[in-house]
């Protein structure tokens, strides 16, 4: 065996190490860790509190008011519907593609997922005012024999976030279960012993429960994909079919879906830098793990930017001068620092990565994830506020005055989206061991020369 | 599994699981392999048939779409609302609660396919599981009456197998 040979063979992982570096994080949590969790915890009771002080005291706390009715609530919830998107796309998308980088990357972006749709949830049932009443959304037979209204966009919302959430939930847990039971076998508490031995459900990894189960797999991503693009359509829908200047395109689904992987690719990079350094996984996630991503990170910028100006293109070409005006009023108006922070964040700033040691260089990727999650927030803000601020009459033009129950309940959204990270990164495994062995080379006692197995 | 004994064989190698698993093919006993994950060489050395889960996301699926195209539909007969002259039943917007409804139930289909095809959950003892199997190490497990249990450890060893063991059926 040549010298290079050998440093091949010690820079190949093996399923050994995967166990033991990736069990390693559910070791037991260091002080940090606590730190963590009681910060996002404190801003959950923040945003719990200004939601009580909504609800006792009625929306007029919120700086919702006529004529933007959709406002930082509905841009959460956006936002954060976006950011759940990614994590389906790297998983299932992906996983059809054979991409060979999603493995070690694609459990904390399912995890994220799950949680980012928790989060959006939460949005609508604190914009209508009256969460006990949220029930009504559902069909359900009643004495009053009312039944929602199918043709509304905002009842087909109701539909696919729901479904998006279960079947993005089902999926995430279906992926988790080899791993639950690789750690149930190895761990040592009782606590532990019990908490993996219920939840992977007896799973032993025999071949007739590995064919099932990489069958239901390949189809559960089959199902995830097309689900993935209809809801953030559906999403876009609750703009897109309205006739309100600004939202009555049919660009939207398109764009919104890039955006949602645009935002959602960044949340990942954003979330698995400190991970990765905290839990050393130098070797099992790489540099080249955080290349692919920018890659399409750059797809989708560039997706995002050209939708950016066929808007403009079309409120032009449309000749219709209310269309015109919105798209005259967005880069010079009144919101107009949105308008231009938004196409610095996802326009300019991604462009950065054209060039290849920064695609490669950890600290500017941190940055830069930042600065993109801000850029889509501030694209729905861009979307839903100049949009509903000018409308098609003067007299009914309007402003908004933002208040502290709104920023509070929109940082409680972060503490209850950090809040579960914290907990999942600590009981069960964000990086799937199971998947990460299926791309390693399986130990032989002859290994083939130039064999290399197909990534599943 | 079949028979009192089960014979467990812990190996370390991949091609050498694959050689045992042939043997122990030709001489049709029934037979168990246990892996950290899931390896392509191998399932082709088991068996080639598809798995009939997708059957079940098929009529998930089907039922889905019914499901949502139907609630649309008479949940509109039943509670008109009635705008200009529009349509009471708008098929082309209820395609969207038809979509979801179909991922949705097939989804959930897929689901107890997988449970009722790996037999998931399971309370009870597997019999020659070894909590290595899901760590790095391959294993194969044959059932067999108890007399045979010497002509498979020897097998098995000249296989290349790190450890043979002999424990009781289920």
């Amino acid at each position: 065996m040549s010298s290079t040979a050998v440093a091949k063979k010690e820079e190949e992982l093996t399923y050994k190490y995967v166990t033991d570096k990736v069990l390693s994080m559910l070791s037991a949590p260091t002080g940090g860790w606590y730190v963590l969790l009681a910060t996002c915890i404190a801003l959950v009771i923040i945003g719990k509190c200004c939601w009580f002080y909504q609800m006792i005291y009625g929306m007029g706390v919120a700086g919702i008011a006529h004529p933007i009715m959709w406002g930082v609530y509905i841009t959460n919830f956006v936002f954060w519907v976006g950011i759940a998107h990614s994590g389906t796309l790297i998983s299932a998308v992906l996983y059809l593609f054979r991409a060979k980088f999603r493995q070690p990357i694609y459990r904390l972006a399912e995890a994220m997922t799950v949680f980012a749709v928790m989060t959006a949830g939460l949005f609508p049932l604190i914009h209508v005012g009256r969460p006990w009443f949220a029930y009504w959304l559902m069909p359900y037979p009643n004495e009053r024999t009312l039944w929602p209204n199918f043709k509304s966009p905002l009842v087909w919302d109701v539909f696919a976030i729901s479904t998006y959430f279960t079947v993005s939930a089902v999926f995430f847990f279906i992926g988790l279960i080899p791993d639950i039971a690789t750690a149930r076998d190895k761990s040592k508490s009782l606590f532990r012993k019990v908490l993996y031995g219920i939840t992977s459900l007896g799973w032993s990894g025999s071949n007739s429960q590995f064919k099932h189960y990489t069958a239901g797999y390949l189809l559960f991503a089959g199902l995830a994909t097309p689900l993935v693009i209809s809801v953030h359509s559906v999403v876009s829908w609750d703009f897109a079919m309205g006739i309100v200047p600004g939202w009555h395109a049919t660009i939207f689904p398109p764009y919104f879906v890039a955006g949602a992987i645009f935002s959602g690719v960044a949340m990942v990079i954003t979330l698995i830098i400190p991970l990765r350094k905290v839990f050393g996984l130098e070797r099992i996630v790489t540099i080249d793990h955080f290349e692919a991503m920018c890659k399409l990170i750059m797809l989708t910028s560039g997706i995002v930017s050209y939708a950016y100006i066929t808007e403009f293109y079309t409120a032009w070409f449309s000749n219709n001068s209310y269309e015109r005006f919105q798209f005259w009023f967005r880069p010079f108006g009144d919101f107009k620092l949105a308008f231009w922070g938004m196409t610095f964040c996802n326009c300019i700033a991604p462009l950065a990565l054209w060039y290849r040691p920064l695609r490669r260089n950890i600290k500017f990727l941190f940055v830069l994830s930042l600065v993109i999650n801000v850029g889509m927030w501030l694209e729905r803000f861009n979307i839903i506020f100049t949009s509903l601020a000018r409308e098609f009459d003067p007299a009914a033009w309007g402003s908004y005055n933002f208040s502290w129950i709104e920023a509070g309940i929109t940082v409680g959204a972060f503490g209850w989206f950090g809040m579960w990270m914290t907990l999942f990164i600590k009981f069960f495994p964000s990086i799937a061991i199971m998947e990460v062995k299926e791309v390693i080379t399986p130990p032989k006692r002859h290994p083939e020369k130039h064999h290399q197995v197909e990534a599943h | 599994m079949k028979g009192k004994k089960v014979v467990v064989g812990v190996f370390s190698y991949l091609d050498d699981i694959i050689s045992a698993i042939s043997e122990i093919k030709t001489k049709e006993l029934e037979f168990k392999v246990y892996a950290p994950t899931f390896v392509h060489e191998l399932d082709e050395a088991i068996d080639t048939k598809r798995s009939k889960v997708s059957l079940f996301t098929l009529i998930g699926g089907l039922t889905g779409l019914t499901f949502g195209f139907g609630l649309a539909i008479w949940c509109g007969l039943d509670y008109p609302l009635r705008v200009s002259a529009k349509n009471i039943v708008s098929i082309p917007s209820y395609v969207v609660i038809g979509y979801e409804c179909t991922i949705l139930f097939g989804a959930i289909a897929t689901l107890l396919g997988v449970f009722h095809f790996c037999r998931l959950p399971w309370i009870f003892r597997q019999p020659g599981y070894d909590p290595r199997f899901s760590d790095d190490k391959f294993g194969l497990v044959v059932g067999c009456d108890g007399d045979k249990s010497g002509e498979l450890r020897e097998l098995f060893e000249s296989k290349g197998a790190e450890e043979v063991k002999v424990e009781d059926g289920l």
